[in-house]
């Protein structure tokens, strides 16, 4: 468990070596969420509410929404496992006691607390001083929020662990990583929230895994789900990680147990 | 004096996909792919003892890369056992990683965006190496290697022989009993590699460390390893000392004399004359149980030597000498 902590803690602190990303990457955030916030106004158009959910309701979403997505990549994950494994770079990774997939997830969680840190609270407090953003429905969602967001990193993580081990067998991962911007953008509801969705649609895209990276902390913070169902919804959660994970170590198995009996 | 490694029969045959022109040939081998063998390691046997430093030499290709990654559990043979510290390494890796080092000449382990004192701090961590121990360990051998000068820099900015010179420390952190290393020397200049060389076989003589290296540099055989193990497409072709394959093939020393005055032609019979320049003179002695004196005295006196050079002959003369017979001995 040490390793993987000092894992985090290296990618934490190779990110602060590179500080003069920060001011580039925080414009380019800065960007990214005003033009996600100005769409929304537009389409608002002076009307308050608009299927239940207001303006200021809105605005908060759009800003919650990168609270996950903004800080972690998954391209590092995708690309770094699938490249290791065609490669056969993988090969200096098995002699080593550690887990692969766990090793390159650990040091980009690191990373991701960085950006959060530095680039995600500064956008989402500067863009709040312009538009405002509502706090959360109460002190127990705010809570619950903490914990969906952790869960969040962890099944996006996850997801992309697994996307980056499929590249092993379909040779490249730059399709997958195409696939998983998709994904996350639609299912996700990083670009609209569920409750904008056709049904069955919305109603097919709150049970799969990407609903918890961004619509559920979001829909959480808001307080659109009562604190039982933010409890389920959170279980809920904890099994498609549980699965996920099961699903990485799987996979891992079996690629890593062909570039073994194969030699790559 | 105990076995730490035993290879019994092993080989190992990869299956490559065979491949065929044109578009229908790419759709034939997608819906029936055909494969041919080729095999990389064929019936290989041999046996190290604790404390040994055994070359593993071999032309490109040869199948040395392979062994070493069933050695050290990444790669399973396909018949054949091969034994280390008493387990099958592949199929308890984890275990064997902890009691092994390996570094490949080919690839870094060391984190290339990060200062080398920081990749050695990872090690240390992954390893769980106790506090003292590393600490001693890093003294020892950043000393012996020199890596003081460069410990806070990042792998990136390090220049080859460097960053070579800071894997095998790595390698050596958690205190491995057997270290493997996979053309450690390639791609350095004299300097770096000589440091290398010597380094090794100190840690070898020191520390009791067992040392398998594959190379294609005969020097390193020559300063670190006192036992050889030749391989040729995928077999074993020699096991022993370096000493024994020199003698068995009984290569030549060569002798160089320059006279002050030109002696004319000058046949001996206790050796060849190869070419003649006048005033030098260039011999091959071909019996080893001739002597520079014994030379000298067919010379006789009276004709005055002003410079003698005797040559031992090298490694690289013996081992294509002893790859050349094996190829005409056996017909392909």
């Amino acid at each position: 468990m040490s390793a993987y902590l000092a894992f985090a803690q290296s990618g934490f602190l190779t990110q602060l070596a590179y500080r003069n990303e920060v001011w580039a990457n925080l414009f380019g955030k800065l960007v990214q969420v005003f033009a996600r916030v100005a769409i929304w106004t537009a389409i608002y158009g002076g009307a308050g509410v608009i299927g239940g959910v207001s303006l200021e309701e809105m605005v908060t979403y759009a800003l919650l929404g990168g609270a996950v997505t903004g800080a972690a990549r998954y391209e590092t994950v995708v690309g770094g496992i699938g490249h290791a494994l065609r490669t056969g770079d993988v090969a200096v990774w098995l002699l080593k006691p550690v887990h692969f997939p766990l090793y390159v997830i650990a040091s980009e969680v690191g990373r991701a607390l960085y950006r959060f840190t530095f680039l995600v609270v500064p956008t989402v407090i500067f863009v709040a001083l312009f538009y405002g953003m509502l706090p959360p429905a109460s002190f127990f969602h705010g809570a619950m929020f903490v914990a969906y967001w952790v869960l969040a990193l962890a099944i996006f993580f996850l997801i992309a662990a697994l996307f980056g081990l499929v590249a092993f067998w379909l040779l490249t991962s730059f399709s997958l990583e195409w696939l998983m911007q998709a994904l996350l953008n639609l299912l996700a509801g990083q670009l609209i929230p569920f409750w904008f969705f056709p049904e069955p649609l919305g109603a097919i895209a709150r049970q799969l895994p990407f609903a918890w990276i961004v619509y559920y902390p979001s829909a959480v913070w808001l307080g659109r789900l009562s604190p039982e169902e933010c409890l389920a919804q959170f279980g809920i959660g904890l099994g498609w990680a549980a699965a996920l994970a099961f699903g990485v170590w799987l996979l891992w198995r079996r690629a890593s147990g062909r570039v073994v009996v194969q030699g790559g | 004096m105990v076995e730490v490694i035993e290879v019994r029969s092993v080989s190992k045959t990869y299956q490559q996909p065979k491949r065929f022109p044109g578009v229908l040939g790419a759709l034939k081998s997608l819906v029936t792919p055909e494969y041919t063998e080729v095999k990389a390691v064929a019936d290989v046997s041999f046996g190290i003892r604790k404390g040994e430093a055994v070359g593993y030499l071999g032309p490109n290709g040869a199948g040395k890369s392979t062994m070493i990654k069933m050695m050290t559990g990444i790669l399973v043979p396909t018949s054949g056992s091969v034994s280390v510290l008493g387990c099958t390494p592949h199929e308890r890796r984890m275990e064997i990683a902890r009691r092994i080092g390996v570094v490949f000449g080919q690839r870094s382990q060391l984190w290339w965006d990060l200062p080398v004192a920081d990749s050695f701090e990872l090690h240390r961590r992954i390893y769980d190496i106790p506090a003292a121990r590393y600490a001693d360990n890093l003294r020892r051998f950043a000393e012996l290697l020199e890596l003081e000068p460069f410990l806070d820099r990042a792998v990136r900015q390090l220049s080859l022989g460097q960053r070579m010179r800071a894997e095998i420390v790595m390698a050596l952190l958690h205190d491995p009993q057997i270290l493997f290393l996979d053309e450690p020397t390639i791609g350095l200049d004299v300097v770096a590699k000589d440091a290398v060389r010597r380094f090794l076989a100190e840690v070898n003589r020191e520390r009791g460390i067992t040392i398998i290296l594959t190379t294609h540099d005969l020097q390193d055989i020559e300063t670190i390893c006192p036992r050889l193990i030749m391989v040729d497409h995928a077999r074993l072709v020699f096991d022993g000392e370096l000493g024994r394959l020199r003698s068995a093939l009984g290569s030549a020393r060569r002798l160089t004399l320059e006279f002050t005055t030109d002696p004319g032609p000058l046949p001996l019979t206790t050796a060849v004359l190869t070419a003649d320049d006048g005033l030098l003179k260039h011999y091959r002695i071909e019996r080893d149980d001739v002597s520079l004196v014994d030379v000298l005295t067919e010379v006789g006196p009276g004709r005055e030597i002003k410079d003698i050079a005797l040559e031992e002959p090298n490694i690289e003369e013996v081992i294509r000498t002893f790859y050349q017979r094996r190829n005409t001995a056996v017909p392909a």
